[in-house]
């Protein structure tokens, strides 16, 4: 390029401009309509937005604070807060926008703003922006953009070839690596802390994991729950239906997060950090009735508040549903060993083989001063001849009359249960599939093939029973008929030939209460010569004495106590089961809860402070 | 009327001729420099020791304001940096759309700058027209990342969103349409006896002084040295695509100018290339987690690269942690602007201070961190 | 020069600590020295073709009470690009200026004292302001020193006057 040369006139061409148009825009005349992915004022929906704070945590400026917003109601699975932006602070990176948890939050093409108080600049995004004019969306996060990590860490499983023949534990545990990077997916908002029965330390407890220092971790687990190992493995996790990241991507794994920590703290450590949880010199005994969740949960606290604990289990081992109903192929006794080993540790004395009947009860409520029932719903329910008939036949099995013998023959203590060849489940719940799988291993046994239907009320949709559940199930070879109801077991020679069904058109009716409607034109029939029954099980009281029977409130099969577990007795407590319905997590919640009333009672009876 | 031996000014710190907020301590004789010192700090934010204080992403928002006019290299050296301490790849188009970006920077610097000469010699057609032309760049920045000056769109992994077929034709406009200008600008600024008598043979850089000094960039090519990371050290794809490094050998403000002129057209040979041979595919890459819980290994690196100042890099450490452990901005006008004024400004006449500071590409922010 | 090239030539001499030479990336080299022989490593690489000094920088490893000083050198003729490091005691912290070697380093060590406190012994301008004015705390930079609160204490905080009830969405 040549050089240029001094040139009086070049410079006088610019003239020419003088008789153009201006490039130049008359503001406000023209409005000046920004790009596409302009980076103007944010939006956000109030419906969709969770309050869960991710964005403040991101903001580079600290722009955003989350305030509590007056009179409102927060749902489950919310708080009642939402982000303020000041945006005098603001410097429009959008970063906000791209990790927001719901995608509430958005950016318009909105960019003017003039107020001459500077307080107006503080701005609480909403649908109407702060124009009021409802802008047209700007910039916009996609996958490239995202600021959170939605996919879920895969957890291993062994293949269901390598499982269905066996009661090995197939969850294979994530791998420090894989635990590590799970974490770091959580943005610690705490929304599952709310929801949790137990209320349990969630989002510190990840945190430990990411920071790769476990033994913090067991400490905030034994903060409310003394059974991270069984709950590691077979909590309902209702916390990860309401994870903030289920909102966009895949909940974070917070039970196998959990898991991780038990399975992975050394006992040694794992010993230290339980055991210095016992400190306070507390006056009193307890008796607590049955050793299931519940009350292994409120021994566990009320031992380390100070109290003498005696639990009384019927069964030979202590664990109650943990030992006897849930299958081994997800919870290994290893795991409740090892948890109720720590609780035994602390000085929990647990008699097993210990029947308590209404006298016992009498002999236990003079030699304690408290009494805690925690028995659950350990009767196995089967619908009656006259609803279904034939369902009297010796080989029509109840699930809770199934389930226990199968753990026991699992664990060398007792003969292998009867299974048929063709056999028919009546139930799409959780026990259900326990029963169903576990035929499955037993047929596999014993026949080397696997013959095994569930029928459904509930069609696929509405299945009552966890999605993994209906999939394992499935890749071992389990059948599924959904929106069946019995008819009839048919039997012929005093032999089972199989169950008549017939369509189900809804299950629930329109006040959502439990009605089923059926079709008996649309028949279908199941071959099988065993039926199992899965449709709830249910209580047995007959240990408690009549005079105090009186007095308690039953509702609907369970004992009716506040929130704390006090009946209409000051001395008597209820947790677990009976109080709740069946659920480990809220047995675990009501043993602990429970204890603090419990603790509350005594000191006040001996008058400690 | 006794004589008056020496009288000491402030140049600065609001200037015409001088961008940014800065300030020259000058003792003059008669009109002649005879000492200088720099005053900076009037624009220090702190930045070093920010960036310890907020993770990896957050930063992004941060850093850019090093430079307003060029904010990219900021965004890009960071990235770079932490890519280099990761070892993280980034993939090949997002590697190719960062050359278009720092292009496109460069232009709108260099239109900046070349028309920013009429500031201190007065003649104001020259900043006006050169600030139409850099919007229609920054059109395209807003196009592409949502935002005209402050970008905050080359991130570590890659860049944070694809640019589509349509904005590459809005761009390839753009080009034809400054290209078609840039004579106007040789008319108007390098034709302009003014100019020339007002910057030629004035603010004269020898090649040793350059060298002794560490000064880089078009001061340093303009003493007849290539020196050019983008060919020496190369980054990015800049191997991949051919551009020439214009030289003179005589370093004097008007050359100076002239060299800025002619990068103008190279950069828009590059983006052009850019535009005719990025690949497709994904253009970013992320770190494990959410990016609250980013975290780099443990080590440290130093990345550079070719601004329109000169050589630019960041100095990094990282403890294996969320957050930088320090972060150290070598910004390209850090020695003409401190030893340069102290050594070289002595001599220049006090009217052409101003011009001195201004194609030397002092910066203050890049100084004051 | 080959990155190799230039390992064998430091190897053969310059004393650099046991095994802390290392190529970080291609054409930059990093390694680490004795404090004691800084100076004499740094002109036997200006000598060999390393003619400019890019930066000189600090890092402050608080928890091992040391402060570590970066030279960064390029060589244009050798296309290449080395970091030349150095601890040194965070107490009382001195080093060696070089501003006779690269006149530049007087402002890199001028702002290292003020923004560490380390001292450079032969810097004239050594406890000179540069870009803090009137600062009354201890160097900024360090790790010790926290901003916040030193904000806080200086500075009133702001606080706007608005409801929450005020800004509702209706
Ligand atoms: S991240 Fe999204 S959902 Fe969470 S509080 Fe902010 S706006 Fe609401
Ligand atoms: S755009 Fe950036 S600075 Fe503004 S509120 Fe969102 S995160 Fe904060
Ligand atoms: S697990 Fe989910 S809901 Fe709980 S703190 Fe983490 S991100 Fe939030």
């Amino acid at each position: 390029m040549d050089k240029p040369k001094a040139n009086l006139f070049s410079s006088i061409k610019s003239l020419k401009y003088l008789f153009k148009k201006p490039v130049t825009i008359e503001i406000p005349k023209v409005y000046r309509e920004a790009a596409d992915r302009y980076r103007g004022f944010h939006t956000n929906d109030w419906d969709k937005c969770i309050g869960c704070g991710t964005c403040s945590e991101i903001c580079p400026t600290n722009a955003i604070r989350m305030e509590k917003v007056p009179g409102y109601e927060a749902g489950n699975g919310q708080t009642d807060e939402r982000p303020v932006i000041d945006y005098g602070r603001c410097c429009w990176c959008g970063f906000c926008v791209d990790i927001c948890t719901t995608g509430s939050l958005k950016m318009s093409k909105d960019y003017i703003f003039i107020s001459p108080d500077a307080n107006d600049f503080i701005y609480i995004p909403d649908e109407e922006g702060i124009n009021k004019n409802y802008p047209e969306e700007g910039y916009r996060r996609n996958d490239e953009t995202d600021l959170l990590e939605l996919e879920r860490v895969i957890m291993g499983h062994l293949s269901a070839e390598e499982r269905g023949d066996s009661f090995i534990e197939y969850v294979r545990g994530y791998s420090k690596e894989e635990a590590i990077r799970e974490a770091s997916r959580c943005v610690e908002c705490g929304i599952c802390t709310y929801t949790c029965p137990a209320h349990m330390n969630i989002p510190e407890y990840i945190r430990t994991i990411w920071e790769d220092d476990l033994e913090k971790g067991v400490e905030y687990l034994y903060k409310t729950n003394p059974l991270p190992g069984v709950c590691g493995r077979v909590c309902t996790h209702k916390c990860e239906s309401v994870c903030s990241l289920g909102h966009r991507g895949e909940p974070i794994a917070i039970r196998w997060l959990k898991r991780y920590i038990v399975d992975n703290t050394p006992d040694d450590e794992y010993e230290k950090v339980v055991l210095a949880e016992v400190s306070k010199p507390g006056k009193g005994k307890v008796a607590i009735i049955g050793a299931g969740p519940a009350g292994l949960s409120a021994a566990y606290y009320l031992r380390t508040l100070g109290y003498e604990v005696d639990v009384f289990e019927q069964m030979p081992l202590a664990g109650g549903v943990m030992r006897y109903g849930i299958p081994r192929y997800r919870l290994p006794d290893e795991a409740l060993d090892r948890d109720i080993s720590f609780i035994e540790k602390i000085g929990v004395r647990i008699h097993t083989n210990y029947k308590v009947d209404k006298e016992k009860f009498k002999e236990l409520k003079e030699k304690y001063d408290a009494v805690f029932l925690s028995t659950g719903f350990f009767t196995g329910r089967k619908l009656p001849p006259h609803i279904l008939p034939g369902s009297d036949h010796t080989d029509v099995i109840a699930a809770m009359d199934f389930l226990p013998k199968v753990r026991d023959f699992v664990r060398g203590m007792g003969e292998m249960p009867e299974v048929g060849e063709k056999v028919v489940i009546i139930g799409g719940g959780n026990v259900g599939f326990d029963v169903g799988r576990s035929v499955v291993r037993l047929q596999r046994m014993k026949y080397g093939k696997v013959d095994v239907t569930i029928t459904a009320l509930e069609s696929e949709d509405i299945l009552p029973a966890d999605r993994e559940e209906l999939e394992e199930g499935r890749e071992e070879g389990l059948k599924v008929v959904f929106s069946r109801g019995p008819k009839e077991i048919v039997i012929e020679d005093g032999k089972i030939k199989g169950l008549l069904t017939v369509k189900c058109l809804r299950v629930f009716d329109d006040e959502g209460k439990f009605n089923p409607q059926f079709d008996e034109e649309d028949k279908l029939f199941l071959e099988a010569d065993q039926i199992f029954m899965a449709v709830g099980q249910a209580p047995d009281y007959n240990y408690i004495p009549d005079d105090i029977m009186e007095k308690l409130e039953i509702v609907r099969g369970k004992i009716k106590a506040d929130e704390y577990g006090r009946t209409n007795f000051e001395w008597l407590f209820v947790g677990g089961d009976i109080k709740e319905g069946p659920d480990i997590i809220h047995g675990i919640a009501n043993g602990h809860n429970a204890a603090k009333a419990i603790d509350e009672y005594l000191r006040k009876k001996y008058g400690i402070e | 009327m006794g004589e008056i031996k020496a009288l000491q000014l402030f140049h600065g710190p609001n200037h015409p001729g001088m961008h940014g907020n800065f300030s020259v301590h000058i003792k003059v004789d008669g009109d002649i420099v005879v000492e200088a010192e720099a005053n900076p700090g009037m624009l220090h934010r702190g930045f070093e020791k920010l960036m310890e204080r907020r993770n990896w992403m957050q930063n992004i928002a941060l850093i850019l304001r090093v430079c307003v006019v060029e904010p990219d290299i900021n965004e890009a050296a960071y990235s770079m940096a932490v890519e280099t301490i990761e070892g993280m790849d980034v993939p090949e188009r997002a590697q190719w759309i960062r050359v278009m970006i720092l292009e496109m920077a460069r232009i709108a610097n260099h239109l900046m700058s070349l028309g920013g000469i009429g500031g201190p010699t007065g003649l104001y057609t020259g900043p006006n027209w050169a600030l139409v032309d850099r919007d229609l760049i920054l059109d395209i920045f807003e196009k592409i990342t949502g935002a005209r000056v402050y970008h905050m769109y080359i991130v570590p992994g890659g860049v944070r969103q694809d640019v589509t077929d349509e904005i590459l034709k809005d761009l390839e406009k753009v080009l034809d349409d400054i290209e078609k200008r840039l004579p106007e600008y040789r008319e108007l600024i390098l034709e302009h006896p003014i100019i020339q008598k007002r910057t030629k043979n004035i603010a004269v850089l020898t090649r040793d002084q350059a060298l002794s000094w560490g000064v880089t960039g078009i001061a340093l090519r303009a003493t007849g040295v290539d020196y050019d990371v983008r060919k020496y050290d190369p980054y990015l794809v800049y191997d991949k695509v051919e551009f020439d490094v214009p030289t003179v050998d005589f370093s004097d403000a008007y050359n100076r100018l002239w060299l800025k002129y002619q990068e103008i057209y190279q950069s828009i040979r590059i983006i052009r290339q850019v535009i005719e041979k990025m690949p497709s595919g994904k253009v970013r890459e992320k770190l494990p987690g959410n990016a609250l819980k980013w975290r780099v290994k443990k080590g440290d690196a130093y990345v550079k690269l070719e601004s329109a100042r000169g050589e630019f890099g960041y100095y990094m450490v990282s403890d294996g942690g969320t957050k930088p452990y320090r972060v150290f901005v070598r910004g390209a006008s850090y020695p003409q602007g401190l030893l340069g004024i102290e050594k070289g400004l002595p001599g220049t006449r006090l009217e052409d201070v101003a011009i001195w500071l201004d194609t030397m590409g002092v910066c203050a922010p890049e100084i004051d961190r | 020069m080959k990155e190799q090239e230039l390992i064998d030539l430091i190897e053969k001499h310059v004393k650099y600590e046991e095994g802390s030479i290392e190529v970080y990336a291609p054409r930059k080299l990093k390694f680490i020295l004795k404090k004691d022989d800084l100076v004499d490593t740094l002109l036997f690489l200006k000598r060999n073709g390393f003619v400019q000094l890019s930066f000189i920088t600090c890092v402050d490893w608080i928890k091992d009470n040391k402060f570590e000083l970066v030279y960064g050198l390029v060589s244009w003729e050798h296309k290449l690009t080395v970091l030349v490091k150095t601890f040194i005691d965070r107490d009382n912290p001195k080093m060696i200026s070089i501003m006779d070697i690269w006149p530049t380093a007087k402002y890199y060590e001028q702002e290292i004292n003020e923004f560490f406190g380390v001292y450079f012994e032969g810097n004239p301008n050594m406890s000179k302001e540069l870009i803090l004015e009137n600062w009354d705390s201890m160097p900024p930079l360090r790790k010790d020193f926290d901003p916040q609160s030193y904000s806080n204490e200086k500075f009133e905080i702001r606080i706007y006057d608005y409801k929450m009830e005020d800004k509702k969405k209706k």
